[in-house]
């Protein structure tokens, strides 16, 4: 998820839209635009951008891919989660 | 999730490999993957990929679990914990059936959410139950660290935190299967880094690839050990694991627990595998504040789950599989488990039948 905002040593993340709060603590190096793994609230590493924006490209693709399928069911029901442990 | 590079990888996995290889993983979250992807079904017909030891829930001894259900039966005491412990049997009983027979049992996402639970009711004992490996161990030592300078005098926490390497060396040490690899954790090597593993190599002369979660992932580091000239420790899933690890998230985890021996299902004690809450941090400590005593501990009967956990049997041989054990009706807490073998090829399992694959 993409840091959006850093207040102390929480942050504000982004990821297709969906907002979530979690800790910097144990990435202080962390900065509003970096992306981050999140686990249980917390953030534990930053992800090397140009990976991460390859996955969010090739899951632009694969929308994009589903919409241009006949109107019907075009809703992916097992789109790929980002890199989120569960 | 195909794609022209998922094809490509899995023609030159089918090119490259030799028959006869069995990799394992050791990781909750690559046995979901594989099943959702179905990554089994398309291996080169002479590998085998087999689960170990990687459900932090399910290698929880069942005394332990005990220890946690007699502290959720104590007066105004409130237990959390992440969903999944929930359902999983204990002895006689499960915080699942203690919370209808009126235990306080709450499912949190973070254990920041425990603390904050405890600074919002102070009349209540908040309990928090810590299970996980690397991944999750800071994160429950960053929210002690928390709950200390916010002075809480009623929060704890039951430290049944386990750590990795260990039970690697056990399983080897073991030498039930002939392993020719192993496919390493992603998020506990984020945190721990890869340089623990080489020991795997340089004394057991088994290789490793740390992959990430993607179905190519899992592919590229099948590929990466297939292609191992002599064995080694390699990096997969290079955009959140480093050699060295996350250092940060280390000194956070030392500040707060020590190592310990710890009980694995299936493994038994293995020294210095646990994580125990330190003497700096005592007061936080649930098992120096609760002395309970749950009684001798007890396993299902006809559970098999310590031989699944050791990757000699596959859940689908087990004779509770799909018959006395489900989703809905579990034996064990490798079908409990979000993270489970068992849970994993049952969902998966049926929705192929489903769909005619």
């Amino acid at each position: 998820m993409r840091i959006s905002t850093v207040d102390g040593a929480m942050a504000e993340l982004e990821a297709d839209g969906l907002m979530q709060r979690a800790s910097l603590v144990l990435v202080p190096q962390a900065a509003v635009g970096d992306y981050v793994l999140v686990h249980a609230g917390y953030a534990l590493t930053v992800i090397e951008e140009s990976e991460a924006e390859e996955t969010l490209r090739l899951f632009a693709e694969i929308e994009a891919a589903g919409a241009d399928e006949a109107g019907a069911d075009a809703a992916a029901d097992d789109t790929p989660a980002p890199a989120d442990p569960a | 999730m195909p794609s022209a590079h998922f094809d490509e990888l899995v023609a030159r996995l089918h090119d490259d490999a030799r028959d006869g290889l069995t990799y394992m993983e050791v990781c909750g979250t690559h046995t979901m993957a594989i099943s959702r992807f179905g990554l089994r079904e398309l291996l080169p017909a002479g590998m085998r990929l087999v689960s170990g030891p990687g459900c932090p829930v399910c290698v929880t001894a069942i005394g332990d679990l005990d220890v946690a259900v007699e502290i959720a039966r104590l007066p105004r005491t409130t237990i959390v914990t992440f969903g999944d412990l929930v359902r999983v049997p204990a002895s006689r009983t499960s915080l699942a059936e203690e919370r209808a027979a009126g235990a306080d049992v709450r499912v949190v996402y973070s254990p920041a959410d425990a603390v904050a639970l405890a600074a919002a009711e102070p009349d209540r004992e908040v309990v928090f139950v810590g299970i996980g490996f690397e991944t999750t161990a800071p994160t429950v030592a960053a929210s002690l660290l928390e709950a200390r300078s916010r002075s809480l005098a009623n929060f704890s926490v039951l430290s049944l935190h386990k750590t990795m390497p260990g039970p690697l060396r056990a399983l080897l040490d073991l030498g039930e299967t002939r392993l020719d690899g192993f496919i390493l954790p992603g998020h506990v090597s984020v945190i721990t880094g890869s340089d623990c593993y080489r020991f795997l190599a340089e004394e057991y002369g088994v290789g490793g690839v740390v992959a990430g979660f993607e179905a190519e992932d899992v592919l590229e580091a099948l590929l990466m050990l297939v292609r191992q000239r002599e064995p080694r420790i390699e990096i997969g899933y290079t955009r959140a694991v480093r050699p060295e690890g996350n250092p940060v998230a280390r000194a956070v985890m030392e500040q707060v627990f020590e190592p310990s021996d710890a009980d694995w299902r299936g493994l038994g004690v293995i020294p210095g595998s646990g994580l125990r809450i330190n003497a700096a941090f005592a007061g936080f400590d649930a098992a120096r504040r609760f002395e309970v005593d749950p009684g001798e501990p007890q396993e299902p009967r006809g559970c098999r789950c310590g031989e699944v956990l050791r990757g000699i049997l596959d859940p689908a041989d087990c004779p509770l599989f799909g018959r006395r054990c489900t989703p809905e009706t579990p034996v064990g807490a490798c079908m409990v488990s979000s993270e489970g073998s068992c849970a994993a090829r049952h969902r998966y399992q049926r929705l192929e039948e489903r769909d005619g694959v």
